[in-house]
């Protein structure tokens, strides 16, 4: 037995009474006894599923029975139950402000634009009045930087904190040769406003973190995520699902690239595709896998697409669909993303409500962490110790775990190769007691290798800290460094 | 039709300049007759929403039970809710649209450079996919 209170517009169907008591045990029984006794009430409150409206909450006196026993909530005499909406809403990009009309120069600039009846003067206007924030100015950030520059996008913040290195050029098209060394947001900057200089550039050197996210965020319209890696992509995510603004997101992979927006109203987000990233180490990052070096251009202008008619508002965005680009096939598929009702950050029962630690979400080391550089750990031996064993003509094995490919690269001659992959099948042709030193490119892979032979009972195993890249830097500089 | 009186309504049009470049949200109490609204007391409520309130807002369940308490108390009616759009039209969003409910009025203010440009009121339906325009004077 308790008493439920009826909202205004709901008495129309309770006999014009504000309050009716109904009998029952549990705040279950009640709702269904309220609305046997009024049938009418039950379209109200009850979808065709007869499961509660997504807008009503019920209140036992001053709780929420979600955070009670839900319809098992006990309503003793003397409760009083409450019928409560959920309300929220808000404003979506705003319309531009005059002042953002277009000049004579920018009238003759931009009329290939103003001659497409979808663009026109009021579509160039919403351009110049957007703000857009590229995460990112390298493989991705490079393509988006220069269009969204030449397209006419009023304000483009760009957040970047890297410098220009030698491996970058095959890709990252917005860096020159004569760039190297400098940093990638004052290069990135220098292009675009040199294609556009009504361009308001505003330049966020740092990386992006928890602490300074949402900060950043805040005054741009959308996001475009230029990142390669997963703390950052779950930050850029959580960031934007929590200001409402949508992230318009790719990745690239060898010869395969991805594309989507997330975060925009009732759409997808990073977390309902992906709600846990993957083991650290199972996905290689394009420095340790390789990238075609078109493939960031393809997927860059992708977004690029979508974040421009996203501010004019035409066409259909890539919203709840993954596109999925494979250069080597040359072939593009869709597969469809649903919303996660379930999703931490974004569902209906969020449990994530602020940004959390992303390094340790994706369970890598903080950048801010001291870096491991100076102390050799047990298992690992210096590439000037491995080089004075050879030297030495002391007994022990090298071997290689990188792919033949990369051997064709550079190599140090004494060692013998197996790829990591055939590790556990070649583990027969090696000395369970022989000292045996492992290397790859950097020490990720070979760190691998070694935890597999000391598994297999192998004694004496250490994995060559630093790689062959430390081998060129401290042992012999003609290997050149990939 | 949804008739705002003139006491409310500086409270709503203060309370929407006051809290721009954000939204402002609250509560209106009044009576409702045949679908005639009449709004006596407007009541500014917290906008909750955790993040940038510039283009969002979001309201407390319990302060929507408080505001209804607080109209039975005055022998009143809860009969709508208010919020802002700054510099933005009074449409009905999707966003509005997907977190409404068809219990009660929506009133909606245009708030342009910090100044009160003009308002709408919305009925949204129970699916969440339609909002009717209301008939409003003040």
């Amino acid at each position: 037995m308790a008493k439920v209170l009826i909202p205004t517009p709901l008495r129309q169907f309770t006999a014009k009474q504000d309050a009716v008591t109904v009998p029952g045990g549990t705040v279950g029984e009640v709702l269904s006894a309220l609305t046997s006794q009024y049938p009418d009430l039950r379209k109200q409150i009850f979808n065709d599923e007869g499961k509660l409206r997504s807008f009503v909450n019920v209140y036992l006196n001053d709780e929420d029975i979600r955070y009670l026993s839900k319809d098992g909530t006990a309503a003793k005499e003397g409760d009083t139950i409450s019928l409560v909406p959920s309300i929220a809403g808000g404003s979506t990009i705003a319309a531009p402000p005059s002042e953002e009309a277009l000049t004579k120069d920018e009238i003759l600039r931009y009329s290939r634009h103003l001659i497409i009846p979808e663009v026109g003067m009021e579509g160039q206007q919403k351009l110049k009045a957007a703000k857009v924030l590229l995460v990112g100015a390298g493989g991705l950030g490079a393509p988006l930087g220069l269009y969204l520059a030449a397209a006419g996008i009023g304000k483009i913040g760009i957040v970047d904190f890297d410098v220009v290195d030698f491996t970058n050029l095959q890709r990252q098209v917005i860096h020159s040769t004569a760039d190297v060394g400098r940093k990638k947001i004052d290069s990135a900057a220098e292009k675009m406003q040199g294609i556009n200089p009504s361009l308001k550039i505003v330049k966020h050197e740092t990386a992006l973190s928890s602490e300074n996210a949402l900060g950043i965020l805040k005054d741009y319209d959308l996001v475009v995520d230029g990142t390669d890696n997963f703390p950052t992509r779950y930050l850029v995510n959580d960031a934007c699902v929590l200001l409402g603004k949508p992230n318009v997101y790719g990745s690239i992979f060898r010869f395969e690239g991805q594309a989507t927006i997330f975060a925009t109203e009732g759409g997808p987000c990073y977390r309902c595709l992906y709600p846990e990233p993957p083991p650290p180490g199972l996905v290689p990052s394009c420095a340790e896998g390789g990238v075609l070096g078109i493939l960031p251009g393809t997927i860059g202008l992708i977004q690029a697409t979508e974040t421009v008619k996203l501010i004019l508002g035409i066409g259909d965005p890539l919203i709840g669909r993954l596109l999925l680009y494979d250069a080597l096939g040359m072939k593009f598929r869709e597969l469809k993303l649903r919303k996660n009702p379930e999703c931490p950050v974004c569902g209906e029962h969020r449990t994530i409500t602020k940004l959390i630690d992303y390094h340790q979400f994706c369970g890598v080391p903080s950048p801010s962490a001291p870096a491991q550089e100076t102390a050799v750990n047990e298992g690992e031996i210096e590439v000037t110790e491995v080089k004075a064993k050879l030297d030495r003509g002391d007994q022990f094995v090298l071997i290689d775990v990188r792919e033949p490919h990369e051997y064709k690269i550079c190599n140090i001659p004494a060692a013998k190769l197996i790829p990591l992959g055939e590790v556990p099948q070649r583990l027969h042709e090696l000395d369970k007691d022989a000292d045996i030193v492992i290397h790859c490119k950097s020490g990720m892979r070979s760190a691998k290798a070694c935890g597999i032979l000391k598994q297999a009972g192998f004694q004496h195993v250490r994995n060559m800290k630093g790689g062959i890249l430390a081998w060129s830097d401290k042992v012999d500089p003609s290997v050149p460094k990939y | 039709m949804i008739r705002i009186e003139p006491e409310p309504w500086k409270v709503m049009v203060s309370h929407a300049r006051k809290t721009y470049p954000n939204e402002c949200c609250g509560a209106m109490l009044g009576s409702s007759l045949d679908g005639e609204k009449l709004v006596s007391v407007a009541i500014p409520l917290e906008n909750a929403f955790a993040g940038a309130q510039a283009q969002r807002y979001e309201l407390r369940p319990e302060d929507l039970l408080a505001a209804d308490k607080a109209a039975r108390e005055r022998r009143m009616d809860l009969i709508g809710i208010y919020h802002s759009h700054p510099d933005c039209d009074a449409y009905f969003s999707k966003t509005d649209l997907q977190n409404s409910c068809p219990w009660y009025s929506f009133v909606v203010l245009s708030i342009q450079k910090g100044e009160f440009h003009h308002a709408n009121s919305w009925l949204p339906n129970f699916e969440q996919t339609e909002a009717a325009k209301e008939e409003l004077s003040y």
